[in-house]
């Protein structure tokens, strides 16, 4: 008879390696299916020439550090993963460059507020307002996290506190950013500045829910970026490890083809390689879509859940452009981790870009050696362009015209990189182009999406596409669940995923199979 | 303050409208129905029209180039030809003497037809490629991945002034971009200097000649390292001095190099002479080195021809030294995926459980694979017993 596991993962990006390797460590009898040849989906990194590029990661957020760790971080002390990496604290936030404007944004509340009200004093009031309330949201969603956490029913006293300490969360949860923003900031300037980091989600202001980019911007701005030394392919290789070491298997090069279904829930999966595993829990990696219409099958998935995605939206995915330099960072005058580089103050003309061929609006231009010097080899220094645009458009790209269109984008964001690193062409030995099909060719998402689904305040957050899906024992984890699209979101999204899937498993663990 | 009344009730409001929306919007005609046919394995398709994993082909002409060369042309019978770039190779996948194995070769066609070509030397040394001239003829079948590789002209950084060295059989990458350029009027400037071995067996020599009288843009010099005794045409090697013979100075130029492994020994250190800047060369690696136990980092006690054991799950299978890791694996009916089989596309990516290998320093391997234990076996040279995942 075939081995039997009480959960298989398909996927082994970040949401699939977080809730592979917790479900591993409750001492589950897990097996991780990836059809790519190494772990972490885009928290990968590829080698080219003397180089090794970071596929995605820019800035990880709610890490922190062993001196003062994040939320994060505690979840990857418990899995046996934070030991097994090097954490660097990246020393600024980002820098926002506009055709009038240069300006580098600091970690923590205080530097963070006084450089925002240093470049413009007539917003001040509403600027100081405007971050009071993401923090005091921030204090209410951690209170609300701790309460649902813990062990004990909450007490009267508790309960009655419970809507007067969440007002804010209440009041803002179905708001979109800008609408809040524009109330306190009148500046479109400052607002622009502000909501820099929307690349970050997605979404520009105008659409974005408030509560997600609150949430994400309390990170940053308290415990500050970091980054993973040997890049974000350390964290998913220390998963992988973390997970093994749990009695976890993982199979690379071994995709899912079939999720099988018996009386309306799962009862195993089919690999490539025509390996039938019986399991009556699946957790997927892949997206929702993808995996209830090909692994599933469309008639086989509960028509429930065809209505409850028709108000969802494919998000965005990436275009980058790989820059391998034959200069130092200091040379080129490198100093900044990452910079914002902005055509204008009109975030909804870069938005509606995004959905189009067309040169971007803007591009985050991001370089290791700024926090990690030894990112490449001495004397040399790494550039990542990155610009978000959704995959769609590419559907009507004809295979022959594939390269020029995708070399014509790449020429656009290198002119508006050369604003800021003069000559940067020049110096370059390594350059490789990525575009939303190259995500979906390695991560297999749909519409090649980084984020997930769109993530509006109607399908952000608490209102998101829940973990547990359409059959019994069908779990999803990753950005296309709450909460929300990142590399934090995602892992937390595994665990989330992991937990309901145990809960709801409890019964049956252990039938047959007892370790 | 009536303002934040006013505001509270609007934020309060959006639920309202929200819950609406959403019931609206998940009404059968409305929103997205993913259950059309157009998301059926949407990415899958896309990214199959660009890059299939494999492809069937099937040989419709064998041309004889040269007295030891055989072109085979090919084309696609399960499905379209992806697009690829002048310089790119695929890799075979065969099976010869009971082994599946498989190596790369470098399409020497243009862009843009509805064939490839893969022109193929049959050397005494290899293993593959005397096989597919003594065994491939027209009408039969091949299995190929697609088009891989990042050596090609990138206009993004490469300029338009370009310097080619080849060695042997190492034209064909070059041969596809010569032939590109051809076809497009010469956008680029090409030198090409051409270094070959036995005067009477240089592969594409007539038609590397036409080209260079129809037009300025291309100069072709062809260089016979090995001549025989009555030979009167030109002979060395590519050095120095011939590079300032040809095309004078460095600058501006990108340089382009496809041969032997031994070739890049001798290239290099000349280009470094001729002012070459470095990051101005590009290499095509040229499969695993052949003489590893020459390298400054293999170990001075050991011989190549050193046995040693390898566990793979139950089995233990023998393994030389010498020989890249993967070889010993195949000949055993172990089968790793592979594409470039030169060490950069990290498709072979293995986990070392227990033991040490050698891997020459062109091994593309990520920082965190060498943490955490992995290798390509492809270029992994065995230094000690080995315990080994696949």
């Amino acid at each position: 008879m075939a081995k039997t596991y009480d959960a298989v993962v398909i996927g082994a990006g970040l949401g699939g390696l977080s809730a592979a390797t917790r479900l591993a460590r409750k001492g589950r009898r897990v097996l991780l299916l990836e059809k790519h040849n190494v772990p972490g989906g885009y928290a990968t990194s590829f080698v080219r020439g003397r180089f090794e590029f970071e596929v995605a990661l820019h800035e990880l957020s709610g890490l922190g550090g062993p001196d003062r760790p994040g939320g994060l971080y505690h979840y990857l002390d418990r899995l046996g993963v934070a030991e097994k990496i090097e954490i660097a604290r990246i020393p600024g936030f980002y820098r926002s460059v506009f055709p009038d404007l240069d300006l580098r944004l600091p970690v923590g509340r205080k530097a963070y507020e006084q450089t925002l009200c240093d470049a413009f004093p007539n917003e001040a009031k509403g600027i100081r307002q405007f971050l009071k309330r993401i923090f005091s949201l921030n204090e209410e969603l951690n209170f609300f996290y701790r309460l649902s956490l813990s062990r004990q029913l909450p007490g009267a006293a508790d309960l009655v506190r419970l809507p007067l300490n969440i007002g804010n969360a209440l009041r803002y949860s179905l708001s979109t950013w800008g609408s809040v923003l524009n109330r306190d900031v009148k500046d479109p300037k400052a607002r622009a500045v502000l909501s820099q980091i929307w690349g970050y989600f997605g979404l520009p202001p105008a659409k974005i829910s408030y509560l997600y980019f609150a949430m994400a911007m309390a990170s940053y701005i308290e415990h500050g970026p970091t980054y993973i030394k040997g890049r974000s392919q350390a964290l998913s290789q220390a998963f992988v490890q973390a997970f093994e070491d749990n009695g976890g298997e993982v199979r690379f090069n071994s995709a899912a083809v079939k999720i099988l279904t018996k009386g309306g829930r799962v009862a195993g999966v089919i690999t490539q390689d025509g390996d039938e595993i019986p399991t009556r829990c699946v957790i997927s990696n892949l997206d929702p879509i993808s995996t209830c219409r090909d692994l599933v099958g469309a008639d086989k998935t509960p028509d429930s859940f065809w209505r409850r995605v028709r108000s969802c939206s494919v998000g965005a995915s990436s275009f980058n452009v790989y820059l391998g330099l034959a200069a130092p960072a200091e040379k080129l005058g490198l100093a900044d981790h990452e910079t914002f580089v902005n055509a204008d103050y009109n975030l909804d003309a870069h938005y509606k870009a995004m959905k189009t061929l067309d040169a971007p609006g803007s591009i985050a231009v991001t370089c290791y050696n700024a926090v990690w010097p030894e990112a490449s080899p001495p004397g040399t220094a790494i550039v990542v362009l990155t610009a978000l645009m959704y995959g769609e458009p590419w559907r009507r790209v004809a295979p022959a015209d594939y390269v020029s269109t995708k070399n014509r984008i790449a020429a656009a964001m290198l002119d508006v990189a050369e604003r800021v690193i003069p000559n940067l062409r020049r110096h370059a030995e390594v350059v490789e182009v990525s575009t939303p099909v190259t995500n979906m060719r390695f991560a297999g998402q749909l519409g090649g999406s980084i984020y997930g689904f769109d993530q509006p305040p109607g399908e952000a957050a608490f209102f998101r596409l829940p973990h547990w899906g359409p059959l019994g024992g069908l779990y999803f984890a990753g950005a296309w669940t709450p909460p929300g699209g990142g590399f934090e979101p995602a892992i937390l999204s595994g665990r989330i995923a992991a937990d309901v899937a145990a809960a709801r498993t409890r019964v049956e663990k252990g039938a047959g199979h007892a370790r | 303050m009536p303002a934040s009344i006013f505001d509270a009730f609007r934020d309060f409001s959006q639920y309202a409208r929200t819950f609406y929306g959403w019931r609206t919007i998940r009404r059968p005609g409305m929103g997205v129905d993913f259950r059309a046919d157009e998301y059926r394995e949407q990415a899958k398709r896309m990214v199959e029209a660009l890059h299939p994993a494999r492809m069937r082909l099937r040989v419709i002409r064998v041309i004889q180039e040269a007295p030891s060369t055989k072109t085979f042309r090919l084309v696609r019978v399960d499905g379209p030809l992806p697009p690829f770039r002048a310089g790119q190779y695929i890799n075979l996948y065969v099976d010869f003497q009971g082994v599946l194995t498989s190596r790369p070769f470098s399409i020497s066609s243009p862009p843009g037809r509805d064939y490839l070509d893969l022109t193929a030397r049959g050397l005494k040394r290899g293993f593959v490629s005397p096989y597919l001239a003594a065994n491939i003829h027209v009408g039969d079948s091949l299995d190929a991945s697609g088009p891989a590789g990042s050596f090609y002209h990138e206009p993004l950084i490469d300029g338009d002034d370009l310097v080619f060295l080849a060695g042997g059989s190492g034209i064909t990458p070059f041969m596809s971009m010569i032939r590109e350029q051809a076809e497009k009027g010469w956008p680029l400037q090409i030198a090409l200097l051409y270094g070959s071995r036995d005067p009477h067996d240089v592969i594409f020599a007539d038609e590397l000649a036409e080209l260079a009288k129809t037009t300025p843009r291309f100069r072709y010099c062809l260089q016979i390292s090995d001549p025989p005794k009555n030979w009167r045409g030109p002979k060395g090697f590519l050095d120095a001095a011939l590079l300032r013979n040809e095309i004078g100075a460095p600058d501006g130029k990108t340089f382009y190099l496809c041969g032997p492994n031994a070739m890049y020994d001798f290239c290099l250190p000349e280009l470094a002479k001729f002012g070459a800047p470095r990051h101005k060369i590009k290499r095509e690696l040229y499969g695993p080195p052949a003489d590893v136990a020459r390298h400054v980092g293999w170990p001075a006690h050991l011989s190549p021809t050193a046995e040693f054991q390898v566990r793979v799950g139950d089995r233990v299978i023998p393994a030389i030294a010498g020989e890249p890791l993967i070889n010993s694996l195949e000949r055993h009916g172990i089968v790793v995926p592979a594409v470039c089989r030169s060490g950069e596309c990290s498709a072979c990516r293995t986990k070392l459980i227990e033991g040490r290998v050698y891997m020459p320093p062109t091994a593309g391997v990520r920082e965190a694979d060498r943490q955490f234990g992995y290798i390509h076996a492809c270029v992994a040279f065995p230094l000690t017993d080995l315990v080994v995942a696949v």
